[in-house]
């Protein structure tokens, strides 16, 4: 699980383009949105992206997404329990 | 009714004075400052890029994230215009580019052709669009003024100078920032090279001697702010603008005296033309100096910052910075010596011979 922790965030550090931030600086328990890295929603329609693309797992629901998306621990879960790449 | 109307308009229209109050340039010169007024870069390249101010001291790093290159540079420029100009409340921000963010839209159609329809990034997406570079500065200074983008190939920025020219003089506006936007990828370099756009060798020599098609490229950031109340900082007075479409000289000679009796101006000091060593582009600069300014010095400002979109924005921000001082330095000056005590410029631009546009400069 720490393996696909560090993957992921270094993935979203590449798709989101958030320069000045390394892996070390992303609390994985911490909320992706509002607070810790202030995400907003295009940046959640670059999670659902990324998700499809490098682990095929489609999030068309957005309560889904709200769910999946509460930090990089439950990301990584969510990805770890369905993925199909 | 409508006699009146224009009566009412005609009156205003001619008694406001128009200002270019700023003006700041992201190019390949030294960015955000005039440097290259008395120690330019000389290019060497036919491919040349901007040089990159620190862009945190504009934007946060988690406001840029979103931001291509073009967008970046916009913002800054505004920005460093409008402080200069001590602008608080902005009544219009109107923009002239020829490719918009052509990068981001390379980025995008290059992910469709890749991924298929399926992996599309959005943020590509919304920011391959040209009218991304006016409403994004919009959004940045939270102005909802007026907002508009133009783009009409060469003569993109000059119709953007005309909207607010326009506006000013109807008194619908009383300041605008205007600017040309435009990037230059080595994708779009490349294709530009196939039909013959660039030298292989580029001095100042080759630039003003040339018997060849061909130029190099830049890249263009140039904002300016326009007001109808002039200030202690401001750069010059904007007489007029005309834009032409396939003019014979008739029509052209008209214009000329037309903006000259407006501004009543007897004499024009000096003109600043887009000469950049193309030979095809250069002969009609040629000929419209020795037809309608035989005597008059030459100017030219694409031997420092190169051919693009926009360039003819370097025009307006080189003269209005030359009028500012009272001299045009010797690199700027085609034929001849330096000019000194430089009171009036008319900016003259063509593009591919067809769309052609006379802009009068004066000092304040």
């Amino acid at each position: 699980m720490e393996e696909l922790i560090l993957e992921l965030k270094k993935e979203i550090i590449e798709v989101l383009n958030l320069e000045e931030i390394t892996p070390e600086d992303i609390d994985t328990d911490a909320p992706l949105f509002g607070e810790g890295l202030g995400l907003d929603s295009i940046d959640a329609l670059e999670l659902m992206m990324l998700m499809q693309k490098n682990y095929g797992i489609k999030v068309d629901n957005s309560e889904k997404g709200k769910e999946i998306f509460k930090s990089i621990r439950v990301m990584a879960e969510f990805i770890s329990n369905n993925r199909t790449k | 009714m409508v006699a009146m109307t224009l009566l009412v308009y005609s009156q205003k229209f001619n008694n406001m004075e128009i200002f270019i109050q700023s003006a700041a340039q992201i190019s390949i010169q030294n960015p955000l400052c005039e440097d290259w007024f008395e120690n330019p870069i000389i290019p060497t390249l036919p491919y040349n890029r901007s040089i990159e101010p620190d862009y945190k001291q504009f934007i946060s790093p988690i406001a840029s994230r979103r931001m291509g290159k073009l967008i970046k540079r916009a913002i800054a420029t505004s920005l460093s215009a409008l402080k200069q100009a001590e602008i608080q409340e902005l009544d219009a921000i109107i923009t002239g580019t020829g490719l918009g963010c052509v990068e981001n839209t390379e980025k995008f159609l290059s992910a469709m052709v890749k991924e298929g329809e399926e992996f599309l990034q959005p943020t590509f997406f919304m920011q391959s669009t040209h009218n991304t570079i006016s409403s994004q500065v919009a959004l940045f200074l939270k102005c909802n003024g007026y907002n508009c983008t133009y783009s009409h190939r060469g003569t993109s920025f000059e119709s953007a100078l005309s909207d607010a020219f326009i506006q000013m003089k109807l008194g619908k506006i009383k300041n605008a920032l205007v600017s040309g936007q435009d990037e230059m990828t080595p994708d779009y370099f490349n294709m530009l090279g196939k039909i013959g756009y660039w030298k292989n060798e580029i001095s100042t020599d080759i630039l003003r001697n040339s018997n060849t098609n061909g130029s190099f490229a830049g890249e263009c950031s140039a904002a300016i702010t326009l007001a109808t109340e002039p200030k202690e900082q401001s750069l010059c007075k904007l007489q007029d603008i005309e834009l032409l479409y396939k003019p014979s000289k008739e029509r052209m000679q008209q214009a000329i005296t037309n903006l000259m009796e407006q501004a009543n101006i007897s004499s024009i000091d000096a003109i600043m033309l887009g000469l950049s060593g193309d030979k095809k582009n250069d002969d009609i600069y040629k000929e419209f100096a020795q037809t309608f300014f035989a005597d008059k010095p030459i100017c030219w400002y694409k031997n420092i910052f190169g051919e693009s979109f926009t360039a003819p924005s370097f025009g307006v921000y080189t003269a209005a910075t030359c009028l500012k001082r009272g001299i045009v330095p010797q690199h700027l000056c085609y034929n001849g010596q330096n000019i000194q005590d430089i009171r009036t410029i008319l900016v003259y631009n063509h593009f591919q011979n067809k769309d052609h546009s006379l802009i009068l400069l004066s000092k304040c």
